[in-house]
């Protein structure tokens, strides 16, 4: 099978360090060609440290990356950065003050030594492929921090690389305009058959836009799998809530066959799909807002309610603890007035440490 | 009663040197300044550039070096560069005769001495080394604003080497950073008296500043002094107009860059070859020169040399009996009054302005500090020497012209940067103004206070410029009796004086870099 293309990038037990601070430390992955691994992590957790390092603007202290099958670092040597096939889209943009947008696009193309004319209107079909063609003469200062992303993505796109790394390319962008970004991002990304690494904290972002997500925290890849395995299947407490709206339970399984199992908490009991490791006895359960239903045998107060528009989210307080739970159309409950719910399904994370 | 202040410290002194100057007429003037005068010109322009070149080009190596590179002893080092900051100018040019110049340390040991010593080459060698810090200092807050990591890292992942990373995004960026270090040091070359006065006099190579000492104090002739109001007339032009391009090309004026911090670690290991030469530009040009001018001080003749039977501290207490003491007081007096007085003025211009009119009198203020020495050594008394000629006021008056700038620079930066809302939330909770100026404003510009009084301080204690000019029989200071010491030819206690000299300036400043950030040395930008 020598038609396959070898991975776009592979990291072998990565560790990085600043000084004697250990930033990243036993990360192995690996990215196929074409696809987009979104990096979802707290802000500290090493998203940026993993990128630069990917990038080469940190050498590791052991571990080897290599980009498009081609070893550029190990703790011996390590390639520069301009030397690897990479594109890169800053968090702060690092955009130029001293250019406009269209030397700035241009500029990755100089560099690969296509003439000023060539580049000039190869940058002009970019910047209008983001939808800033008009913006061509400004400057960073002239520029809002959309439209400066814009020619920052514009900029790593002209680099034609393998491989994109994004560095929470949205962070500092307003909420409708991150969705338009996002939705461009990932066309250009799938018209050039680049691969990606997105670094990101926020979940919905990581979900929506990878192939997989690899969960880090504190330097260490906790879990790293396809979007729906991470938010229904979460190895751990901490990952379960970093993926997403969570409600941890104490819960008594009873086996039963075929997947199915009844949960037993205080108040009632009832039999549902548990996945995970699912043995008799009590049982730490993970619920998402949308796996648990109002009417049931279970009792609860409610705490507060928010009425989102299509749908309504309620925090209820239960006998085993706080539940969030999320339910189609209007309000059917005000806060202080007693409900009763039911679970529809669960995760269960084991007996808990 | 602000720009009352204003007026009267700088604008009568100068109405009063301008309306001296032109009562005679231009051509008069130009008659007066003379061939004398032109080449006096000459010489402080060209050896000016020089320095500026030679100051500004260590000056972004030195920055460059701690920002973007990792070594053994870095942030010693970035200390290390600032040392010239604590010698007295013409202390260091002392220092180099004792070092590099004839008999002096490196003839001794090796039997060479550095050509040149005496004359241009040496003022340029010596003001370049010591504007050094100055061009650090501005291109280290220019690298900071302007040429983020994250600027360089994308030009690197655009596919640019190292080398071209540097040419077309941080150079470009730090033009003007590097126009403005150089405007000011060039300003700060123009004025310099005591270098010339120590290197280029003996050698018979004369500067303006040099040429107006010569003129006041040793010609009694009405052309003479027309040409002293003449080259007073050129450096004020030159200063003011090169102030003035500093600070429209300085880092402040310029939108800032719209990216944050990345994380650290942006710093490649540098080649050992870089800080060795860094560390030997700073043993050169004040390590060595510092021990053989101690070596100087502590040995008993001028011939013998600098092995223990010979060493002595006898020089010290034979320099205090003699000429210091009534000096060093002198000193004091004049350093504590410029202290008080320009952080009293700042404080009130500060309080009595606010929004705009804060920046307006910021910026007049700054020009003052600019403003030549000797303009102000010259101007004052004519503004007021009738009364005062020959007193410690005349030149308290001339120094808080000069030095109220250095008061105000550090209290304003603060002020500028406390939040309004830390005074409005002081006032909603019940504290009247003064009770929130008291509890909350007070206690958060405390060390902003200190950090300017001392920085005050610690120059008026080396000024030199200003006070060899106006000193009279009974107020010399102790820098004026360390130059005339040099000049009548008594190195053992010209050294013994100026070590004394040094320490106390040294000793503030440590002090003030403890208290205050090291920010606020950046004098005039």
């Amino acid at each position: 099978m020598s038609g396959t293309p070898p991975p776009a990038l592979e990291l072998r037990d990565l560790r990085l360090a600043y000084g004697a601070t250990p930033v990243l430390d036993h990360v192995s992955l690996s990215v196929a060609a074409g696809e987009t691994l979104a990096v979802l992590g707290p802000s500290g957790s090493g998203k940026t440290s993993l990128l630069y390092a990917i990038a080469g603007f940190a050498a590791p202290a052991a571990g080897e990356i290599l980009v498009g099958g081609r070893l550029v670092a190990n703790s011996r040597q390590s390639v520069p950065p301009e030397r690897r096939d990479i594109g890169f889209v800053f968090q702060h943009y690092a955009l130029w003050p001293h250019l406009t947008a269209l030397e700035t696009v241009a500029y990755p193309m100089r560099r690969r030594g296509i003439g000023a004319a060539e580049a000039r209107s190869r940058a002009t079909e970019l910047l209008g492929l983001m939808g800033v063609a008009h913006l061509d003469r400004r400057r960073p200062a002239q520029l809002s921090g959309g439209e400066q992303q814009r020619v920052g993505v514009a900029r790593a796109l002209a680099r034609e690389a393998g491989l994109l790394l994004l560095d929470e390319p949205t962070a500092h962008l307003d909420v409708p305009l991150r969705g338009a970004l996002m939705t461009e991002l990932a066309e250009q990304r799938a018209r050039t058959g680049a691969a990606a690494v997105y670094a990101t904290h926020d979940v919905g972002e990581a979900l929506a836009v990878a192939d997989r997500v690899a969960v880090l925290g504190q330097g260490r890849i906790a879990q790293i799998g396809e979007p729906l395995e991470v938010y229904e299947r979460p190895v751990d407490e901490w990952v379960a809530r970093l993926t997403g709206p969570a409600s941890v339970l104490e819960a008594t399984l009873t086996e039963r066959s075929g997947g199915r199992a009844t949960l037993t908490i205080e108040g009632g009991s009832v039999t549902i799909s548990v996945d995970g490791q699912a043995g008799a006895g009590v049982s730490r359960l993970l619920v998402r807002p949308d796996w648990a239903a109002l009417d049931g045998p279970f009792d609860a107060t409610v705490r507060a309610v928010a009425y989102r528009g299509p749908h309504t989210d309620y925090a209820l307080d239960t006998a085993s603890g706080a539940v969030q739970l999320r339910a189609d159309g209007p309000p059917r409950a005000r806060a202080g007035e007693a409900v009763t719910w039911r679970v529809r399904r669960a995760w269960s994370m084991g007996s808990g440490r | 009663m602000l720009s009352g202040a204003l007026v009267a410290l700088v604008g009568w002194p100068l109405a009063r040197l301008l309306a001296e100057g032109l009562g005679s007429g231009p051509a008069a003037l130009a008659a007066a300044v003379g061939q004398g005068g032109a080449l006096a010109i000459a010489n402080s322009a060209w050896t000016s550039l020089l320095v500026t070149v030679l100051a500004v080009l260590l000056g972004l190596g030195g920055a460059l070096l701690t920002t973007r590179w990792s070594f053994p002893g870095r942030r010693v080092l970035a200390i290390g560069v600032l040392a010239p900051l604590l010698v007295p100018d013409f202390v260091s040019a002392i220092s180099w005769t004792r070092a590099y110049g004839p008999a002096g340390l490196s003839q001794r040991i090796l039997g060479v001495e550095l050509p040149g010593l005496y004359g241009p080459a040496g003022i340029v060698l010596v003001l370049g080394a010591g504007a050094v810090p100055l061009a650090y200092l501005v291109t280290l807050a220019g690298l900071r604003v302007r040429a983020e990591p994250d600027l360089e890292r994308a030009a690197r992942a655009s596919g640019a080497s190292a080398w071209e990373a540097f040419t077309s995004v941080t150079l470009p960026l730090l033009w003007p950073v590097l126009g403005a270090a150089g405007a000011l040091v060039f300003v700060i070359s123009m004025n310099a008296f005591g270098v010339p006065a120590v290197l280029g006099r003996p050698a018979g190579f004369t500067t303006m500043t040099t040429r107006i000492y010569q003129d006041l104090a040793f010609s009694a002739s009405d052309a003479a002094f027309l040409r002293v109001i003449g080259l007073a007339a050129v450096l004020l032009v030159v200063a003011v107009s090169m102030v003035a391009l500093a600070d429209r090309l300085a880092p402040d004026a310029v939108a800032r860059a719209s990216t944050g911090p990345g994380p650290a670690a942006a710093r490649r290991p540098a080649p050992i070859w870089m800080p060795i030469l860094a560390w030997a530009f700073v043993v050169t040009t004040v390590a060595i020169p510092m021990l053989a001018l101690l070596l100087t001080a502590i040995t008993r003749g001028v011939g013998l040399d600098p092995v223990p039977p010979n060493l002595t501290l006898a020089n010290f207490g034979r320099v205090l009996d003699r000429h210091a003491v009534g000096a060093l007081a002198n000193t004091l007096i004049l350093a504590s009054m410029a202290s008080l007085g320009s952080v009293a003025l700042a404080g009130l211009a500060l309080a009595a302005t606010r929004g705009r009119w804060r920046v307006r009198v910021g910026s007049l203020v700054t020009v003052s500090f600019a403003l030549p020495g000797s303009v102000l050594a010259i101007a004052v008394p004519l503004a007021y020497g009738a009364s005062l000629r020959d007193t410690l006021a005349i030149i308290a008056i001339a120094y808080l012209a000069k030095l109220w700038a250095l008061g105000h620079r550090p209290l304003a930066a603060v002020l500028d940067r406390l939040p309004p809302d830390l005074t409005r939330a002081a006032r909603v909770h019940g504290a009247d103004w003064w009770t929130a100026l008291r509890t909350v404003t007070l206690p958060v510009l405390v060390p902003a206070l200190a950090a300017a009084a001392l920085l005050v301080f610690v120059f008026a204690l080396h000024e030199v410029t200003i006070s060899i000019l106006l000193y009279g029989p009974s107020t010399a200071t102790l820098a004026v009796v360390v130059l005339n010491l040099q000049q009548l030819g008594d190195p053992t206690l010209t050294a013994a004086l100026a070590v004394l000299l040094t320490l106390l300036v040294a000793g503030i400043g440590i002090v003030l870099g403890l208290v205050g950030r090291r920010g606020s040395w950046i004098g005039a930008s």
